[in-house]
């Protein structure tokens, strides 16, 4: 008798007896009354995990996973099948996860899931997929990253410079020898390493019954199985940055880009992070007027089309107002972003941004600025995480950085207690204008080259009268000194960078 | 057409509440004032924000005076400027406090200003918005200034190639239209715009006018209280009598075909594209070139699967068919792998153009494509700031907001037979514009 209710016990629960499923501490669910449910399925590896000399795989690989067969069915077939849903699901990559994410009315939640299961559970890997993709991600690297939009080029010279020989030394796309040196054993060998059921973590949210619940966490205990407790690399240190180090891309082009920055050890896990958010949001908010970058070089001067600060990666697209979820990362870079001005004012604007940033390294906020700042962040979190795909992808970055509460609460709280001085002796402590990488594309690099060398004075002439305050600041502006070496300037050409 | 507004004094307030059974799933209040300003009113329970839109029947298409292309767009930009009781820096300052996540965007046909903000911040943000459509007020200088960085936007932009490709499409493909130059305007008519100061209080005058406005609100609200502020807000403001002369763009007699050379090494664009029709909710000719774009060009078409997933000549093939004010046209956009490969996707393109005349489409791709359009505007609803956000593009086109469910019955409406019509009618030789674009090798 015992024997026979041992065996029934092992027939009914054989996956939980032996630890092959997916615990409850793997998903993340979130019930609310919207008929639009959302999935997010996060695995803890991205461009960081690509093997040297297959730089891109990772993203390869998603590819594979969201625009290619499965075993069920051909990428053909995926789409008429989703057709008539209108749903879809995605991958991204970033450098320390890959999040695949899909969106599906509830009427048609039995069909779309199975199609996104098979997806993440059973991608087909097949050859004329593979070659597509890698043809399509050879080409976003060799052609589109290069030529088609400078800010993008400029921003990811900029990460890449910062870190140069560290795992997130290259866009995550990867870099076109690598790419070409792909082959669909590697991108079967990262799925099965990488994909696993341990790690992985499923987010569900809406208006979605238990038995999805219960279907998910057998389904998904077929995820290949990795050793238990394997984590991410550890990452290196970026390397120390001595001096001002410019990078300049030489094309043919409309206006210069320029982005520059620094690593800072700072991440949403650190108590400084909260203090420097209220700087970096009056100093340089993304798309937002209340940059007081935007305010002082668009807004007065009409430099550009605006100018903007992070204290942590802000993804492509860059026209979107909001930054999107699961682009989290234990290692953060200050980035100052100068959107295209015009050629005759380059060496201007890249004077102006930095002797902004040194003026508030060395005076730091006022009390007036910090109010206002305090009160923009606490209100301007009503924003964020407005659609069930949007909460999912905030909750998972909380458990990457193992917030004790949501990071959107903790804005909150944390803020609201910030006095004045934390402020400020975050600025001093984090922030320089010294050591740090300059990302520059532009045409006749050659000539902005040495008048950087030789801090030549670069006047800047308005079409326009100009109130005598912005003119005796110009004074001081062109003649800002910037000390750079001749040696650490370089000039590449955009067709051979990323080679 | 600037709507004229034949009612005044006959009709104070036009109340109307959404059925039940609507596309559109959430529960709405429609209303115009006296003075013709349109109020559509969404409550949503969420989380607190609030969505405030305000949708102006102007676009570039209104743009009708020779050097002025571009204006609508500038005007946008014009709109932040401020007024005598809040001064730009007093505005931007106001909205910052409240955490507000604001902007404006422009296309041939409307502009749309939006602030999306926490509830409790609602009327205040009314009482600014109607202050700056109604007293807007700017002096020389800062219009000097935001000039440049118009020209600034247009710099951003210049690098992307189907940018490039719209810009030539467009010019080439109309004579007279004002559909000819871009929602930026030529680059001659950016340059020279601050010179324009007195032509921007004129376009002010003749397109900021209630009649002309739809105000959105979604979100965390009472509608009955701010139906009240609103009127109380906006009452005071006047409509308006310009009526813009539009230039008739004469009959396309042959086809027209233009390269762009693009400085750099990128990968080329092949654009095809059709004179048809203006929009309207009831138009058959509309919703069949809807359905000929997708089951022909699109996603689940036999073409992407030719061009795209077996041969691999193509990484884009993306149908275009957006709802105008006036005529427009119809687009099959592909971006290809290697420059040797245009005259054969061309080829394959125009057949399927051909093809459509004289196949049929089959009936359970069509049923199909219209759930995929029923659900794919749902999809897009996935919050009360999304549900803002999506509302502008049917708006701007309809009367009012039963003309989304016209709308969709027309789509619904639509046979084979419809289809084929369609393309009989719109896909000809001597309409069509064909643009290439080619990267530096």
């Amino acid at each position: 008798m015992l024997r026979k209710l041992l065996l029934l016990i092992f027939l009914v629960t054989p996956l939980t007896l032996f630890g092959q499923s997916i615990s409850d501490s793997q998903l993340l669910l979130i019930r609310n009354d919207s008929p639009l449910v959302a999935f997010r399925i996060l695995i803890p590896s991205g461009s960081a995990n690509d093997p040297a000399g297959k730089e891109g795989l990772a993203a390869l690989t998603g590819s594979l996973l969201s625009d290619g067969s499965t075993q069920k069915n051909d990428y053909q077939k995926i789409l008429e099948l989703l057709f008539p849903m209108s749903a879809s699901y995605t991958v991204q990559v970033d450098k320390e996860m890959t999040v695949i994410s899909g969106v599906t009315h509830k009427d048609n939640l039995t069909a779309f899931y199975q199609l996104y299961r098979d997806a993440v559970l059973s991608p087909a890997f097949k050859q004329e997929d593979f070659e597509r993709l890698k043809a399509d991600q050879l080409n976003a690297v060799s052609k589109t990253l290069r030529f088609n939009n400078d800010e993008a080029l400029g921003k990811e010279v900029l990460s890449a410079s910062i870190y140069k020989s560290h795992p997130y030394g290259h866009p995550n796309e990867g870099t076109e020898k690598a790419i070409q040196s792909i082959t669909i054993e590697d991108v079967k060998d990262f799925y099965n390493k990488n994909y696993t059921r341990d790690r992985a973590v499923i987010g569900i949210a809406g208006d979605f019954p238990d038995s999805m619940v219960e279907q998910v966490k057998k389904d998904f205990a077929s995820l290949p199985t990795g050793s238990v407790g394997v984590s991410s690399a550890k990452l290196p240190e970026p390397g120390k940055i001595e001096g001002l180090n410019v990078v300049m891309i030489e094309k043919e082009s409309q206006g210069t880009a320029i982005s520059f920055g620094f690593p800072i050890s700072l991440t949403r896990s650190n108590e400084d992070f909260y203090a420097l958010m209220v700087f970096n949001a009056w100093f340089g908010q993304h798309r937002n007027s209340f940059s007081h970058l935007y305010q002082v070089m668009r807004g007065m001067r009409g430099m550009n089309y605006g100018d903007y600060s992070y204290i942590e990666f802000y993804p492509l697209p860059f026209f979107t107002m909001l930054p999107r979820p699961n682009y989290a990362r234990h290692q953060q870079f200050f980035e100052v972003w100068i959107r295209p001005v015009q050629h005759q004012n380059r060496h201007f604007a890249l004077r102006q941004a930095i002797r902004e940033l040194q003026n508030m390294i060395d005076n730091g906020m006022t009390q007036q600025d910090f109010e206002l700042s305090k009160s923009f962040l606490l209100n301007f979190t009503t924003n964020l995480a407005q659609s069930n795909s949007e909460q999912l992808g905030y909750f998972l970055d909380d458990r990457f950085y193992a917030l004790s509460k949501p990071f959107l609460e903790q804005v909150k709280t944390k803020v609201t207690a910030l006095k004045l001085n934390d402020v400020n002796q975050a600025i001093k402590k984090y922030l320089n204008t010294q050591n740090m990488i300059i990302a520059i594309v532009t045409q006749d690099a050659a000539s902005f080259k040495e008048a950087l060398v030789k801090n030549t004075p670069s006047p800047i002439q308005y079409d326009s009268p100009k109130p005598e305050s912005i003119l005796q600041e110009d004074k001081q502006i062109m003649a800002y000194p910037l000390s750079i070496k001749e040696e650490n300037i370089i000039i590449i050409p955009a067709e051979k960078i990323f080679e | 057409m600037v709507r004229l507004f034949l009612l005044i004094g006959i009709l104070s307030l036009i109340t109307a509440l959404a059925p039940a059974s609507s596309v559109f799933p959430y529960k709405y209040q429609e209303t115009t004032l006296e003075n013709g300003l349109k109020v559509i009113l969404v409550p949503m329970k969420n989380s607190g924000l609030v969505s405030y839109y305000t949708v102006v029947e102007v676009g570039s298409m209104d743009e009708v005076e020779s050097g002025k292309s571009g204006f609508a767009h500038f005007f946008e930009h014009m709109m932040f400027r401020g007024t005598s009781k809040y001064p730009a820096e007093v505005y931007n300052q106001k909205l910052a406090e409240m955490g507000a996540d604001f902007n404006a965007y422009t296309n041939e046909d409307f502009t749309a200003y939006y602030i999306n903000f926490p509830g409790k911040y609602l009327e205040a943000v009314m009482e600014m918005e109607s202050d700056r459509f109604m007293n807007l007020k700017y002096a020389l200088p800062g219009f000097q200034t935001e000039a440049k960085a118009v020209l600034g936007e247009y710099t951003k932009n210049f690098s992307n190639p189907f940018v490039q490709v719209e810009e030539k499409m467009l010019d080439t493909a109309f004579e007279t239209s004002t559909y000819k130059h871009t929602t930026m305007g030529f680059l001659k008519d950016i340059q020279d715009m601050p010179n324009q100061y007195e032509y921007s209080l004129t376009f002010f005058n003749r397109f900021y006018r209630p009649e002309n406005c739809t105000i959105i609100i979604t979100g965390d609200f009472n509608p009955g209280e701010v139906l009240a502020q609103i009127k109380k807000y906006y009452s005071a403001w006047k409509p308006g009598n310009y009526v813009p002369k539009y230039p008739v763009e004469p009959e396309q007699k042959q086809e027209k075909t233009a390269t762009i050379s693009y400085p750099g090494d990128t990968l080329p664009i092949l654009a095809i594209a059709y004179k048809t029709s203006q929009f309207s909710p009831t138009s058959t000719d509309f919703a069949a070139l809807i359905v000929l774009g997708n089951l022909a060009f699109g996603e689940t078409s036999a073409l992407y699967k030719k061009l795209v997933l077996d041969e691999q000549k193509v990484d884009v093939l993306e149908p275009d068919s957006s709802p105008h004010r006036g005529p427009n046209l119809f687009w099959i956009l592909a971006r290809l792998k290697n420059v040797q490969d245009l005259p054969d996707v061309q080829n394959a393109i125009l057949a399927t153009a051909e093809q459509m005349k004289t196949t049929p489409v089959n009936p359970k791709q069509l049923a199909d494509l219209k759930s995929n359009l029923k659900y794919g505007f749902l999809m897009k609803l996935d919050s009360s700031k999304n549900v803002a956000s999506q509302l502008p593009r049917y708006v701007a086109f309809i009367e009012n907001m039963s003309e989304i469910d016209t709308f969709f019955q027309t789509l619904d409406k639509i046979q084979a037979e419809d289809v084929q019509n369609a393309a009989k009618k719109y896909l000809v030789v001597n309409q069509r514009t064909i643009i290439t674009l080619t990267g530096a090798q």
